[in-house]
């Protein structure tokens, strides 16, 4: 029906442009607010209509598609109450709190998902919301073949060959189903009645260290939440002891009273579980998180874990000189607080790498890698010619004055400046790496004679030196400034 | 330069009752002169090896918890210089008699005119290995970065190079350097502010070099503050650094022909 002939019908309709982008990051949102019950969620496959920009498919299924969350609470019943009793109170709390943020939801539990997913849209009553366990069978029977997730022409022959109920499949042969209609009411039907697995799969990957801590009363000083993510450090750091693992990220989540969540994440650049140092690391990020009108539940998971490598705790006294040298712990501490400010590609050790080529000498490496062996440094310089204390990243073309063209340089212009050369030391030729690929992946062709780099040390006659090279083939070659010496 | 002469606050004998001053108001007298009396007498020195330098320097040599300025000075002929390698390796050479431990050395990036140290010369003076080098876009993350490297245990020595000169920063830094007794040394590619909280100023230029491998460095002390004075008013050396056998040494002021008429400046601070 179209949007004018339901106004003509109905003059005072109520109409809301779709907004699948809108649906989906509010889908999104109650997805992250249920992971307060288990951290294994998923957004139900079947409601991907709300995800899609076509509004047909939205309207198909109403406004909002079909969305729907699965949750796996496999094991978090315990929290509410003592086994069935506590599911039944973990699912009533859940209708409770979402109808407290004015959704209208329907909740069903079953021991399998595609249970669940019939009842919720399907069943008639309250009470057959909640299914007890292996009772699924019973009570499917009743609901309409919808309720199996089928395409919708096999949905179709369904009704039009009069099996209207679920539980009209049952006594039907198998083998001519399947041939009749394929493999997906079969298929649905052993999901639904637990005969098969349907794994769920969750959002994010569920963390396999986690921690929480609700409140009777809303938090919201930044000092209380400093507080509390101390205490679930010390708890998670526990954890960690026992698995003989040290985290190399860890994830703070806030769960307002409104319903949002706020997360915030450090990571580690080795696996780490001394929970002062890791508050140490909280504490640059907590300011980032905003309670809004207060939090109600904090959670505190590890997604990256490794397995422990640190020494064992000792006294300060008895603890060994490192080898490394940036092995201490207070230099890996720093470099790891300086790279949450700054970004870890910001803060760097120095590499030295066997390559002729000046830039491709020294590489950096994030501080979880190991440092250079001792003297790898001492060696490297020591094989090598004059080198600059300072290399610009990006060689400078110069003007050069040479009595000959084969001849060192007199004089060079650089960035409109003439330098008189007093001193000229070299040339020092270093020539191209042919082992490795061009940069465009060609291989150089044979016969032609690769480009070597010429490079002098100057001085000019202020006592300024500088390290220039003459590029390319010997004719036509150019000349760069590349560095400063000392 | 004391900022409170230790003589307006010497006690009076007496003041107009005939009472003596209160013992609080000189244990707070003491307390603002901290800097100069208490700190003195736990903080320690690092010679540079060059016993003409090291004369003047207070405690004989360059005070470990104290900040540190370097700047590249003007070439001879009186012109701004392009680089600073000279004072770079100054600076480097100054780290490698720092002791053992990281060395962290933050730095600005300068777009795609950018020339970072290059490790492989840096080794002449010390094992670039214990560089951690951080790159701090602004102003107040560099100077955030240093003093978090002041603060920690196992740093030998803290560089920025910056040009930015802010005061509160620099005492933060002086604070921070004197607190844990770690030298914070800062190398300016192009002569900035002063910074009055610095322990010692030096302006390091390129000078012409006497042979190949023996590079030459004009330094000037241009403030040191809790130095013994000097003579001149302004302390310079030619120093020459001999890549083989890699040693520093003073040229000797009969050799010295190439700085020209000294220079009459007065010493700042």
């Amino acid at each position: 029906m179209r949007l004018a002939d339901s106004r003509t019908l109905v003059p005072d309709l109520v109409t809301t442009p779709v907004a699948p982008q809108a649906d989906r990051r509010l889908i999104e949102t109650l997805a992250n607010w249920c992971d307060r019950y288990t951290p294994w969620v998923a957004i139900d496959p079947l409601g991907d209509a709300i995800a899609e920009e076509s509004a047909e498919s939205c309207s198909a299924g109403g406004f909002g598609g079909d969305a729907g969350l699965l949750l796996d609470v496999t094991g978090c019943g315990h929290l509410f109450g003592p086994g069935e009793v506590g599911e039944r109170a973990l699912l009533a709390d859940l209708v409770e709190r979402l109808s407290r943020h004015d959704f209208t939801c329907r909740a069903a539990m079953a021991d399998t998902a595609g249970a669940a997913w019939a009842l919720a849209r399907f069943a008639e009553t309250q009470a057959a919301l909640f299914c007890p366990a292996n009772g699924q069978r019973d009570a499917l029977a009743a609901l309409p073949v919808d309720g199996l997730r089928l395409d919708k022409p096999i949905l179709e022959t369904f009704l039009k060959l009069g099996l209207r109920r679920i539980g009209d499949l049952y006594p039907l042969p198998r083998a001519p189903l399947s041939r009749r209609f394929g493999d997906q009411p079969l298929t649905r039907l052993d999901q639904a009645l637990g005969k098969i697995d349907e794994p769920i799969e969750p959002r994010r990957p569920p963390p396999a260290f986690r921690t929480r801590l609700s409140f009777a009363e809303p938090i919201g000083r930044p000092e209380d939440i400093a507080a509390v993510t101390s205490r679930l450090l010390a708890a998670l750091c526990q954890q960690f002891e026992q698995a003989s693992v040290g985290a190399r990220k860890l994830e703070i989540a806030l769960y307002r009273v409104d319903g949002s969540v706020d997360r915030t994440a450090i990571g580690t650049s080795r696996p780490n579980r001394d929970s002062p140092k890791l508050m140490k690391l909280f504490e640059e990020k907590l300011g980032e998180l905003d309670p809004g009108f207060g939090v109600e539940l904090m959670i505190l998971s590890a997604p990256e874990v490794e397995t422990w490598t640190g020494a064992q705790d000792m006294l300060p006294e008895t603890a060994p000189a490192t080898a490394n040298p940036l092995g201490e712990d207070g230099t890996i501490d720093l470099a790891d607080r300086l790279a949450l400010r700054l970004g870890a590609a910001n803060v760097v050790r120095l590499l030295p790498r066997d390559s002729h080529i000046p830039e491709r000498a020294q590489t950096t490496a994030p501080i979880s890698a190991p440092a250079a062996p001792h003297g790898a440094w001492a060696r490297l310089a020591s094989m090598k010619g004059v080198r600059p204390t300072r290399l610009l990243q990006r060689p400078e073309p110069v003007e050069i004055i040479a009595a000959l063209p084969d001849d060192p340089p007199r004089q060079f212009v650089w960035r409109r400046h003439a330098h008189r050369l007093v001193r000229v030391e070299g040339p020092e030729r270093i020539a191209d790496e042919w082992w490795r690929p061009r940069p465009g992946g060609k291989v150089m062709p044979a016969g032609i004679v690769p480009p070597v780099r010429d490079y002098y040390r100057v001085e000019d006659n202020d006592g300024g030196r500088f390290w220039l090279f003459r590029d390319g083939p010997l004719n036509g070659a150019r000349w760069y400034l590349h560095g400063f010496c000392a | 330069m004391p900022i409170i002469s230790p003589q307006a606050f010497a006690p009076p004998p007496a003041n107009d009752r005939g009472s003596p001053v209160p013992p609080t108001l000189r244990e707070q007298v003491r307390r603002l002169e901290r800097a100069h009396s208490v700190q003195r007498a736990v903080r320690t020195a690092m010679p540079l090896g060059l016993p003409k330098i090291d004369r003047l320097l207070p405690d004989g040599g360059l005070l470990t918890g104290a900040l540190h300025e370097i700047e590249a000075g003007p070439t001879p002929s009186g012109r701004v210089a392009v680089h600073d390698g000279a004072a770079l390796a100054f600076t480097a050479f100054l780290m490698g008699r720092l002791g053992p431990g990281t060395l962290l050395w933050c730095r600005q990036p300068s777009g795609a005119s950018d020339a970072p140290p290059y490790a492989p010369a840096l080794a002449a003076w010390f094992d670039p290995a214990r560089l951690l080098m951080v790159v701090a876009r602004r102003d107040e993350d560099l100077f955030w970065a240093m003093e978090e490297g002041l603060r920690t245990s196992g740093i030998a020595a803290v560089v920025g190079e910056t040009r930015a000169a802010d005061p509160t920063a620099g005492r933060r830094l002086s604070l921070a350097a004197e607190k844990n007794g770690v030298p914070a040394l800062l190398l300016r590619a192009q002569p900035a502010a002063p910074q009055s909280v610095c322990a010692t100023r030096w302006r390091v230029a390129s000078a012409p070099s006497s042979a190949p491998d023996r590079a030459r460095w004009r330094v000037e002390l241009r403030r040191n503050r809790f130095g013994k004075p000097s003579v001149e008013e302004m302390p310079s050396w030619l120093l020459e650094w001999n890549d083989e056998a890699h040693c520093l040494s003073v040229v000797p002021q009969a050799l010295d022909r190439s700085a020209g008429a000294p220079r009459r400046e007065r010493l700042v601070g």
